[in-house]
């Protein structure tokens, strides 16, 4: 059948293949092992798997690695891996109440119940470029803290819920839902306009985080008719994964994912004409991420509000996805000949309509 | 007996690698609401795939989703089997299902093609799965999805003919290039993924069912066999497939195929080539039909704007024009 005219481009890519792999594998430099990449780059493994909709520390870290350190590539990967996989169950809905909080912090009140929790952060660390030699950063060895970070966490503290006071001034529109509907998976039916807030949320959970940034910035910079976005509570910790075990019913705790969680209040302004109560926002996504919460979290709210100024809902349920733009992006080095062509074709009788050079 | 039949019902084991069986299952469903309802677009869970989103990730899960082992597939790219892209959706698949590989228009069950319909006329039986980047015809037109939808569902299609004679007015022609507006069955507007105008003709009457997936949009939309497809235009303005004059295929001497410009070494667009390789191939073996019958004389009629009368699609038959450019030296 005449195949030999169609190898062309197959040797062409694995061609390519080699090329790549020799960035992979060559080199001077020690093979990077999984375990300094969860460990030492935890925040690029948290973003793919955030933005790769899967909790698997190992399997990021592969991710990671094998896309030589790009984040949104990483996150492709590990979202066509979920694809492989079929899906043996659901876990048990969990209440953050049962998040273990190593970082709490409420910018809102100066002193909540239990205390600011600062917790691991650089947020008041000097943005100074550490220079010291890489023989001595190589020996280095972390201080020991006073307190492990277990200790530092009073899980009753965890239960009182962070809009508790204002909820009981009466001051909070009310979000919660009592109906308890099944949450909308945007997996398995595309998410439009007009989905339930838990499309939304999970949407905006594997959004690329510089894309949220970058959506909730343009938002908040300009003057709007709302009050001001006020973050009531920022917190990051360990929630458990339970299922129900086949046998006796019970839920069984199978796994625990880190997560950040943000809570947002902004006052009920102007353009709605009940200005005496507080809304809120809520943000939850995989890892440490705080930009990637606190931007959903806002931009929830904004939805909330007015879901069809600047298309906003609809923007935050279709922009935001990594693999989605930067594919469409760079779906353009495909070759386009037949539609150039096409395309010509019109430019020229346009030309030619209009008698000649304009 | 039991067990035979559920083995069947159950399909071959798992493969492996690219996407699990239910999964499979549920874009058939899809595909089958889409050949229900001609040009109606299907939303669906679309998966990632192992291809970047607007790489043919919509395109690859619907051939995944139909081809079997005894498939003989056929895979192309701008018209091209040998193209990097056609090769690797076609590496892909081979892999993951183990079906034929196959170049000839003829031989092949499915075909999964990027902007091109073969010039081959495809026979009862085939199905051409077409990648699709931008599902939605109307998305040039309003910006809300909720109003797109309104407006398919009520088949208020009047802000799309305003676009097209606001074109005409502005510019003395329609200028939609690739992808050129159609009525599928004179109900749904569709875009036609970004095929050139050369080849809206194939679609009207078809004997094989088409299928246009767009992964990244997670819409499904298909035309089944002998369905009307006709282009949007005016009566005055004959719907325009591309031509140019004196033009033909450097290497069959083809100008009854779509061909596509190639700058010579000078720089200058100044030779042609067929951009369908297999039909190329075969015309200058002399095992190509002589005349394509792209337009059968009943087929492509001028959809005009439906009043007051509903959609009346029976015009007198107009060949697609061509229109004779002045060489723009």
């Amino acid at each position: 059948m005449g195949y030999a005219g169609v190898r062309g481009g197959q040797e062409a890519i694995v061609a390519a293949e080699r090329l790549v792999a020799e960035a992979r594998f060559g080199g001077g430099s020690g093979w990077l092992e999984l375990g300094q990449i969860t460990e030492r780059l935890s925040a690029a493994v948290d973003r793919v798997m955030g933005e790769g909709g899967l909790w698997a520390p190992e399997l990021a870290a592969r991710a990671f690695r094998q896309a030589q350190g790009d984040v949104l590539e990483a996150a492709q990967l590990l979202r066509a891996h979920r694809s492989t996989l079929p899906r043996l169950g659901y876990g048990l809905p969990v209440g953050t109440r049962d998040l273990r909080a190593v970082r709490r912090i409420s910018p809102a009140v100066r002193q909540p119940p239990g205390g600011q929790l600062l917790g691991r952060t650089t947020d008041y660390t000097p943005r100074v470029l550490d220079l010291t030699p890489d023989e001595q950063l190589r020996t280095q060895r972390p201080a020991r803290s006073g307190r492990g970070a277990a200790t530092a966490s009073p899980r009753t503290h965890d239960a009182i819920e962070p809009d508790a006071a204002l909820r009981a001034e009466g001051l909070l529109a009310d979000r919660r839902v009592t109906t308890d509907p099944d949450p909308y998976d945007i997996t398995r039916a595309p998410a439009r306009p007009g989905a339930p807030r838990s499309a939304r949320l999970s949407a905006m959970a594997r959004a690329e985080t510089g894309s949220l940034t970058h959506l909730w910035y343009m938002c908040s910079r300009a003057p709007r008719h709302d009050g001001p976005e006020i973050p009531l509570e920022l917190r990051r910790g360990r929630l458990p994964l339970r299922v129900r075990h086949p046998h006796t019913g019970r839920p069984v705790v199978v796994a625990a994912a880190r997560v950040t969680e943000a809570r947002t209040v902004r006052p009920t302004g102007r353009p709605r004409t009940d200005g005496t109560r507080f809304d809120t926002g809520y943000g939850l996504c995989f890892g440490e991420n705080e930009p990637k919460a606190l931007a959903m979290a806002g931009l929830d709210l904004l939805v909330h509000r007015d879901p069809h100024t600047d298309r906003l809902e609809q923007k935050v349920l279709i922009a935001l996805d990594g693999p989605e733009a930067s594919g469409f992006l760079e779906h353009l080095k495909l070759p386009h000949y037949v539609d150039f062509r096409s395309t010509m074709e019109r430019v020229q009788a346009v030309r030619a309509a209009a008698g000649g050079a304009r | 007996m039991t067990t035979h039949l559920t083995t069947e019902l159950a399909g071959p084991p798992p493969a492996p690698g690219i996407f699990d069986e239910l999964s499979k299952r549920e874009i058939r469903r899809a595909v089958l609401s889409g050949i229900a309802i001609p040009g109606y677009q299907v939303p669906f869970g679309s998966r990632e795939m192992p291809v970047a989103r607007g790489w043919g990730s919509g395109g690859l899960q619907v051939t995944l989703s139909l081809v079997s082992e005894k498939s003989r597939l056929k895979v192309i790219d701008q018209g091209e089997d040998a193209g990097v892209n056609a090769a690797n959706l076609r590496r892909l698949v081979v892999n993951h299902v183990g079906c034929e590989e196959e170049t000839d228009t003829r031989e092949a069950d499915i075909i999964q093609s990027r902007h091109r319909i073969p010039e081959q006329p495809l026979r009862d039986g085939q199905v051409l799965v077409l990648q699709v980047p931008g599902a939605e015809p109307l998305a040039g037109i309003v910006k809300e999805m909720d109003e797109q939808r309104r407006m398919h569902a009520e088949a208020d299609y009047a802000k799309m003919w305003v676009r097209l004679y606001e074109d005409v007015v502005h510019n003395g022609l329609v200028t939609a290039a690739a992808g050129y507006p159609v009525l599928v069955e004179g109900r749904y507007i569709m875009t036609p993924s970004p095929i050139p105008r050369w080849d809206v003709p194939k679609l009207n009457g078809s004997q094989a069912i088409t299928i246009l997936s767009a992964g990244r949009e997670k819409r499904i939309f298909a035309v089944p066999p002998h369905t009307h497809v006709v282009p949007l235009t005016f009566e005055d303005r004959p719907f325009e497939v591309e031509h140019t004059p004196g033009a033909a295929c450097r290497l069959c001497g083809s100008a009854d195929t779509y061909i596509v410009q190639e700058p010579a070494r000078d720089g200058q667009f100044s030779t042609w080539a067929c951009s369908d390789t297999d039909f190329c191939r075969r015309r200058r073996a002399g095992d190509a039909p002589a005349t394509v019958p792209h337009v059968q004389p009943t087929a492509l009629q001028a959809a005009q704007p439906s009043e007051p009368a509903p959609p009346a699609l029976v015009q007198p038959a107009a060949q697609p024009a061509r229109r004779d450019q002045e060489e723009t030296a």
